[in-house]
């Protein structure tokens, strides 16, 4: 690996953004694929990181330090993408579901699909049926992600859910998550996707999108 | 600059207020000069009547307050313990809490077949080397009354054993004054010789007054001979309400503070400065089963109480938690556990033994001193409190943030968020779904696998090899003079 790769994906995992922007606007300049920046730079260490995290050996603050220093990256590494034609990872519309305005939930994972280098869509709190999938019809977007933390508004999940079919849009995949919520309800409604804990929920994104 | 008001907040307990110190202080004072206590050695007897006291009956002696007071004022306020390698390890005095195990458990039970079976040798080994990889275990007892080792010679052979596989400062029983001469030759092959034990003592000997106002030949020549050596010593009785002593929790603490400081008046008298841990044990006896309490409330209230008193003399202070009157690491034990270890730490003592104790100081459960690791890092979390000042009180961060937002990726977060929140390694925090994929695991099954695999695992630092054989020699000896 090129010293600068290490550089930047020691900077990933310590969290540190300044030095992987500085990393990633330097190999840009000295000619490193943008194919090594992302996946022996960035990527890989976000692998680490899930990996040390779930070892117990980090905490979250740390993991979502590293998936902000990762963002800062992709954000450099984006036109790139775009002129190359490359794919990213996919397009997620997150929020919390209709009634409900717990949001640490949705926050936590919002940051780690971004830091796995998702674009997130974020529409915050209470958020509508109808807007979701409307948001995500107007964007293209992969998969609608809802989260509650009430069992009065976790019913609404299901509501996004018939209104995908309704609208036949049978790409567009929903995955729920939240303390209420457990995979038998996702089930029983119909969801693509349950995810445990926001890790968890990455994990279950990049399963559904098949990546 | 702020003025006038706290930077940090810390739990602060007190049982007693001065008048009632007072009190309890001069109820000891007049048990000492009117009743008097037995002391079946006439060195000791001799000693105190020749400096005031008054003996009657040939051996009960009439200790006047100002013996005691004056001995409080000589013994030293801050004893400094080492360990092994001449480190400093323990300053035993002030509100400085400190927690190690116990001796003498002569029932262990299993970690592989669960049986509560007679603890032998091996497990002295397993539990030193169990307690030296503690971070929470400052000190180390015998944790044991090895069966396989010939009767008479348990106390040297434990000594050996610990001192070879922990470097941790040894909390160690004798049972003579020749054992005690015969480890403190060890400890002294340890520490290069006996100047530079007495002047680098990782080793506090134990020994007690008999319950009620006795103490006995042997536990008085050595507690003489430890201050002689100014080897550390915690002379300290423990007491039985109702039975050894009145049932009333105010009589059987000033019965069992008139035990300690006639100890202290002996200790001191032979040499001044000397160091001494002292306290009491005054506890209930089950009025049902005849049994010694060691989790009481009763016994938290005299210990609270004994506390604030020892604190007023401003003595190291001796300390008892970590233990259960339950057979087996249960529920039970899990409480007594988490409620006497909190409380024997807002009391401030300095050398808090008897932590992994079950079965009411019977039987050893070597998983259960990582229990008490694990509660004493809660209780330490606990006793810090915390800051209130700028960065504490986060206004910053808090205008930065603003309603709705969140605090996740903050770098104030980042900053504060490990000094400010502590983390168990073994208490269970995970979601329901990730503790079911983990396999079910209950505490007391991660404590068993933890503590076989430090027993497997850990290698404490070895003594240099012609030490070893200097121990070696002693013990072969000792056991040559025991056939003879």
């Amino acid at each position: 690996m090129v010293d600068i790769l290490k550089e930047i994906y020691q900077a990933v995992v310590e969290g540190k953004v300044e030095d992987v922007v500085a990393g990633v606007e330097q190999s840009l300049n000295s000619g490193v694929t943008v194919d090594d920046i992302l996946n022996s730079g960035l990527i890989s260490a976000m692998d680490l990181v899930g990996e040390k995290f779930g070892e117990g050996d980090i905490f979250i603050p740390q993991v979502l330090w590293s998936a902000k220093a990762m963002q800062a990256g992709m954000e450099l590494l984006k036109p790139h993408l775009m002129a190359t034609n490359q794919r990213g990872a996919g397009k997620v519309v997150i929020g919390t579901a209709k009634g409900d305005i717990h949001d640490i939930g949705k926050n936590l994972v919002a940051i780690m699909l971004e830091g796995a280098g998702f674009q997130v869509i974020d529409m915050g709190v209470d958020v509508e049926p109808a807007r979701f999938v409307d948001k995500a019809a107007e964007e293209k977007a992969d998969v609608i992600a809802i989260s509650a933390l009430l069992t009065t508004t976790m019913q609404s999940m299901g509501d996004v859910v018939s209104l995908i079919r309704e609208r036949n849009l049978s790409s567009l995949k929903v995955i729920i998550g939240g303390a209420p919520v457990d995979m038998a309800f996702c089930r029983e409604i119909g969801a693509h996707a349950y995810g445990v804990d926001a890790l968890d929920g990455v994990k279950k994104v990049r399963e559904l999108l098949g990546r | 600059m702020e003025t006038g008001s706290y930077r940090h907040c810390m739990p602060r307990f007190r049982l007693l207020d001065d008048r009632q110190i007072q009190r309890i202080h001069h109820a000891a004072l007049r048990i000492l000069d009117e009743v008097g206590v037995k002391i079946y050695h006439q060195g000791a007897v001799g000693l105190i009547t020749g400096h005031g006291g008054r003996a009657k009956d040939g051996n009960v002696v009439q200790i006047p307050a100002f013996l005691v007071e004056e001995a409080i004022r000589s013994a030293p306020s801050n004893v400094l313990i080492f360990n092994r390698k001449k480190e400093l390890a323990m300053e035993l005095g002030g509100r400085r809490i400190h927690f190690g195990t116990g001796t003498d458990l002569p029932k262990t039970v299993d970690l592989n077949t669960r049986e509560i079976r007679d603890t032998l040798a091996e497990d002295i080994i397993v539990s030193t080397k169990i307690s030296d990889a503690l971070p929470q275990i400052d000190f180390i007892g015998s944790y044991g009354l090895p069966k396989d080792v010939t009767p008479g010679l348990h106390y040297i052979r434990c000594f050996q054993l610990e001192v070879e596989n922990s470097v941790k400062p040894i909390f160690f029983t004798a049972g003579s004054q020749e054992d005690l001469k015969t480890i403190l030759d060890m400890a002294a092959a340890v520490a290069g010789s006996m100047e530079e034990l007495s002047n680098f003592p990782f080793l506090i000997h134990y020994a007690e007054p008999t319950s009620p106002l006795c103490h006995s030949e042997e536990a008085v020549s050595k507690l003489i001979l430890c201050s002689q050596k100014r080897v550390p010593i915690n002379y300290t009785p423990a007491l039985l309400a109702g039975a050894t002593g009145p049932v009333t929790l105010a009589g059987a603490l000033s019965v069992a503070v008139a035990e300690a400081l006639s100890g202290l008046v002996i200790h001191q008298l032979v040499r001044k400065g000397a160091p001494i841990i002292t306290g009491v044990v005054a506890t209930s006896m089950d009025m049902l089963r005849a049994t010694p309490c060691y989790a009481a409330p009763e016994f938290r209230l005299t210990h609270s109480a004994y506390a604030d008193l020892f604190h007023s003399y401003d003595l190291p202070i001796w300390g008892t938690a970590g233990c259960s009157d339950s057979q087996f690491p249960d529920l039970q034990a899990g409480a007594e556990y988490a409620f006497t270890l909190l409380n024997a730490a807002l009391d401030g003592a300095n050398l808090i033994h008897d932590c992994g104790y079950i079965g009411q100081g019977f039987i050893a459960a070597p998983e259960m001193l990582i229990f008490a690791d694990q509660v004493i890092a809660m209780v330490k979390r606990y006793m810090k409190g915390f800051a209130i000042d700028e960065d504490h009180l986060a206004m910053d961060v808090i205008r930065k943030v603003g309603p709705g937002g969140h605090f996740l990726v903050e770098k104030h977060t980042l900053d504060f968020f490990q000094e400010e929140h502590w983390h168990p390694d073994l208490l269970n925090r995970e979601s329901l779904e990730e503790w079911t994929k983990k396999g079910r695991k209950t505490l007391n099954e991660k404590l068993i696998e933890k503590a076989l695999h430090i027993a497997k695992t850990h290698n404490p630092e070895q003594l240099p090899g012609e030490v070893k054989t200097h121990l070696d020699n002693i013990w072969g000896e000792t056991q040559q003079k025991m056939r003879r």
